[in-house]
């Protein structure tokens, strides 16, 4: 059986472990031996964004360290996948790593979910990073609609949901104003995504101030979008 | 003069109070929405559109890479076709050289079209100390003008005024109620202005673009205002960013076919002059006398590195008009004159990252801003380097400096990692109640901290 390093992520480690969880099922029910390198923490994201170069490369190179080269390495946040793929070997100065999207591995893979979310209504946000620099957008929706569910739009899907890491905490008014939009154009469906910073600020900002539901993408596969 | 540098707080302090008033955060959402529409469309009908920004971007940075060669190159042009170009290291410099020929014309009265160099230089109020009196005709300056106001958008630069806020202004000017209609405030404004063209003693414009090979200068305007100031009066004077030159006609041509398309979605404003020198015997129209001012103010600081790409901008507002950060705030939060992302990137460059330390941070790095620019400019790359040049150059806070050490040295290894996130699972009750998680948990619910995956698997 093929197999595949799992990156959990750190948001994915601490807040969203059953999406982790989740993810990790999904890639078995595809057909892949799953292994969890141990000494996995953080890609450095949050210092690299940050203009925190040396911190970031600090992390980084801990990343470099947890992870083989032989296989392919899957996770399941957008941004992380960026950071790894796109920035993290110049900023360490390595040879790139084979880093794939949750969702991108399982289309390629040609993976059917099972049908979970039959007659459920989704809004698919998608992460700045995912859309303009993975350009990963088909691969969740046709997985969401695989599953059954009827996908509806967002009313402005290239919005931005006001989370970027730190602008989150510099900004909060702002932040929280592109959130409030965000949710309100779900049009009362629940909302799926495939970053958990996203998905931490739009369901923590839902749930202050009301909202829809936010389901990260493997929760929706796995059990369905209801969480 | 308009002031570049800007306050640490002023961006979140303006945020907020914009954030507040819903008049204006429908005016900046209708607004921005069909700007952006517009461009969209304009792109779509141009079947070899990525084409064009890839040739766009590469002639922009022929220009930039020997920008001194095409100013010389454009001096000796125009100054053989009688037209008198003068290099302004600073905005002082500008204003000054400007003052002088309105003080030797013994000017009373100027006629301004459209010009954010003219902003950026504060040309007004040096006018106004040598006892000229300029009066803005682009009817969005205009506008803002009667309001004492700044401009918050480069391209619509009275955006956050709805048709009852300009039929206010005009009504006070003309003596008498102008209803909030489009036609009417339209021709009230033009009967104002119409005055001003024909007594005006000096004509003052911008540039969109400069031809170094003909020495031509070029104006885009929709109201035709440009094309008044710069033939009614006798004197001309063009302010113009260094950076604003194009070596030949033909690389205008492309640079006109995206301008236009991408900030309004026109294919060409209604009015496009191109200006080669004042009148010459035997002519009929034009200046006695054109003056081009080349300003640099801080923009050779740009050449070093990256951020010379920065150079490239033709001001077209398409960045503005997608960015999700600048259609919540609107202009002012960024400075008085440039704002949006090319201003966040734009004015750290002009005026040193500590005078204006959280543009580099406005923004949510989406890169909605770099998709849609026309000339390829990677702004929110841009912004990402900036951000590690305030950290580099010790603009970052000390807190801030020491909170990402902290974290590295933990996160760099497991051990560190796991002590580190349990302690912050005991701390949680207290999470909310300083730093970054106090900012996040005022808005927003914080996350719960459970069993790690890692412990689970």
């Amino acid at each position: 059986m093929p197999s595949v390093q799992l990156f959990a992520t750190c948001l994915g480690d601490l807040v969203l472990p059953e999406a982790v969880a989740d993810a990790e099922t999904l890639l078995r029910r595809a057909g892949f031996d799953v292994v969890f390198p141990r000494r996995q923490v953080c890609c450095g994201q949050p210092a690299f964004n940050s203009g925190h170069h040396a911190a970031a490369r600090r992390v980084a190179r801990g990343f470099v360290r947890a992870f083989s080269r032989e296989l392919p390495i899957v996770c399941p946040s957008g941004s992380c996948a960026t950071m790894a793929s796109h920035y993290l070997p110049e900023l360490v100065g390595v040879e790139p790593f084979e880093v794939w999207e949750l969702s991108a591995f399982l289309v390629h893979a040609g993976f059917r979910p099972l049908p979970r979310n039959t007659g459920r209504r989704v809004a698919y946000h998608d992460s700045c990073h995912m859309l303009r620099e993975l350009n990963v957008s088909a691969q969740p929706r046709k997985l969401l609609r695989a599953s059954g569910a009827e996908l509806v739009s967002f009313s402005r899907p290239d919005l931005c949901c006001g989370f970027g890491g730190t602008f989150s905490v510099r900004q909060p008014e702002v932040s929280v104003a592109m959130a409030d939009e965000k949710l309100a154009g779900a049009g009362g469906a629940t909302i799926v995504t495939s970053d958990p910073g996203c998905l931490m600020h739009l369901r923590g900002r839902a749930e202050r101030a009301g909202g829809p539901d936010v389901v990260h993408l493997a929760t929706a596969l796995v059990r369905s979008a209801s969480g | 003069m308009a002031e570049l540098a800007q306050p640490p707080r002023r961006f979140r302090e303006i945020a907020r109070v914009k954030l507040a008033d819903a008049h204006i955060q429908t005016a900046l959402d209708d607004s921005t929405d069909r700007l952006r529409t517009h461009r969209l469309h304009a792109w779509s009908d141009l079947p070899e559109v990525q084409e064009l920004r890839q040739r766009a971007h590469e002639i922009r940075m022929s220009v930039i890479d020997d920008l001194d060669g095409h100013v010389e190159r454009f001096t000796a042009a125009l100054s053989a076709r009688g037209g008198n170009v003068y290099f302004a290291r600073t905005a002082e410099e500008a204003s000054e050289y400007v003052a002088n020929v309105c003080r030797r014309r013994g000017a009373k009265l100027a006629a301004k079209s459209k010009s954010m160099v003219s902003e950026e230089i504060g040309l007004n109020q040096a006018l106004e100390a040598v006892g000229t009196q300029a009066i803005e005709t682009d009817l969005g300056e205009y506008i803002l003008q009667l309001a004492g106001e700044h401009p918050v958008h480069i391209v619509a630069p009275a955006i956050e005024k709805t048709a009852e806020d300009v039929a206010e202004l005009l009504s006070a000017v003309r003596g008498k109620r102008i209803p909030p209609h489009l036609e009417e405030l339209t021709n009230a404004a033009r009967t104002q202005l119409r005055e001003t063209f024909l007594n005006a003693d000096v004509g003052i414009t911008g540039v969109n673009f400069a031809v170094s090979e003909t020495g031509s200068i070029c104006l885009c305007t929709n109201e035709g205002n440009g094309r008044l100031v710069s033939s009614i009066p006798p004197v001309h004077v063009a302010i113009m960013g260094m950076e604003r030159l194009v070596p030949t006609t033909a690389d205008l041509a492309v640079l006109l076919k995206l301008l236009a398309r991408s900030g309004t979605g026109q294919k060409l404003t209604v009015y496009t002059t191109l200006l080669t020198g004042p009148r010459r015997a035997g002519e009929t129209d034009g200046p006695e006398e054109l003056h081009v001012v080349i300003l640099d103010n801080g923009r050779t600081n740009l050449l070093r590195g990256r951020y010379r790409e920065m150079l490239a901008c033709i001001r077209c507002g398409a960045c503005l008009n997608v960015c999700p950060v600048y259609r919540k705030t609107g202009g002012a939060a960024y400075s008085d004159v440039y704002s949006g992302p090319m201003g966040a990137v734009l004015l750290p460059l002009l005026v040193g990252l500590q005078h204006a330390p959280s543009l580099p941070h406005a923004s949510s790095l989406c890169g909605a801003c770099t998709e849609a620019c026309p000339v390829k400019i990677p702004l929110h790359e841009l912004l990402l380097d900036l951000r590690r040049d305030l950290v580099a150059e010790g603009v970052a806070s000390w807190a801030e400096r020491v909170s990402f050490w902290l974290w590295s040295w933990a996160w760099s290894r497991p051990f560190g990692y796991r002590a580190s996130t349990a302690l912050a699972r005991l701390g949680q009750p207290l999470a909310g109640l300083v730093g970054p998680g106090r900012a996040w948990a005022r808005v927003r619910a914080l996350p719960r901290l459970g069993r790690r995956y890692r412990d689970r698997r």
